[in-house]
């Protein structure tokens, strides 16, 4: 799984720590997804898509040994 | 109430009794009985006077209730990869707890027999053996998990 994280946090200004604090999760947590070593929840990941304002699959993609 | 309704409710009360997490003030508790147990195990008969059984038996158990209140005590900063991370660290000390029940014995075998020239017959481990490997597993495992996230 990939994912764009980083840039949606660019384009809204945010810190990893906004972020976290926003969806109810660590600081961690964000730095793990972002970087691809844990695939968050569904619960998770659609709290990212009202914040960001975009369907998930817009900022998370299938990778090719998905 | 249906049968649906009551699984639901059988589920709910399955995933509290799972997610089920002491306060975090009970770390402080764990560590500091960890350490009286502990070190009371050691010098028993020096603080107690005697080499009792039921003393040794006492502390012991204590030794493990302290560490499994570390065990199941709430993270700092609770979320779900740290459920995730500390359900694999159950998992690993599970796995390695029945590898070192089923190895241990025959290490000992070899070593002891090593020692004593051949006297050593094959034993099996007690329960507060595997139980403290397992926790200080799950303990370990959990920390460096949590590091490397």
């Amino acid at each position: 799984m990939e994912n764009t994280i980083k840039v949606e946090r660019a384009i809204l200004d945010l810190t990893q720590e906004d972020l976290a604090r926003k969806i109810g999760v660590s600081r961690q947590t964000i730095n793990s997804i972002e970087a691809n070593r844990y695939v968050p929840s569904t619960v998770l990941a659609l709290k990212m898509s009202a914040l960001f304002n975009k369907p998930v699959n817009e900022f998370f993609k299938l990778s090719p040994d998905d | 109430m249906s049968a649906q309704n009551y699984m639901q409710k059988e589920q709910k009360s399955l995933m509290k009794l799972i997610n089920f997490r002491l306060p975090r003030q009970f770390m402080i508790f764990g560590l500091i009985v960890f350490g009286l147990s502990f070190l009371l195990l050691i010098f028993r008969e020096a603080v107690f006077g005697i080499d009792s059984l039921y003393i040794k038996e006492g502390l012991q158990k204590s030794l493990l209730v302290s560490m499994l209140i570390m065990s199941l005590t709430k993270d700092k900063e609770e979320d779900e990869m740290t459920t995730q991370l500390r359900m694999q660290s159950y998992a690993w000390a599970f796995i390695t707890g029945v590898i070192y029940a089923l190895v241990m014995p025959y290490v000992e075998f070899g070593v002891g027999s090593i020692l004593n020239e051949g006297e050593e017959t094959i034993g099996t481990l007690g329960d507060f053996r595997i139980l403290v490997f397992m926790l200080l597993v799950q303990l370990m495992s959990y920390h460096v998990l949590k590091r490397y996230r």
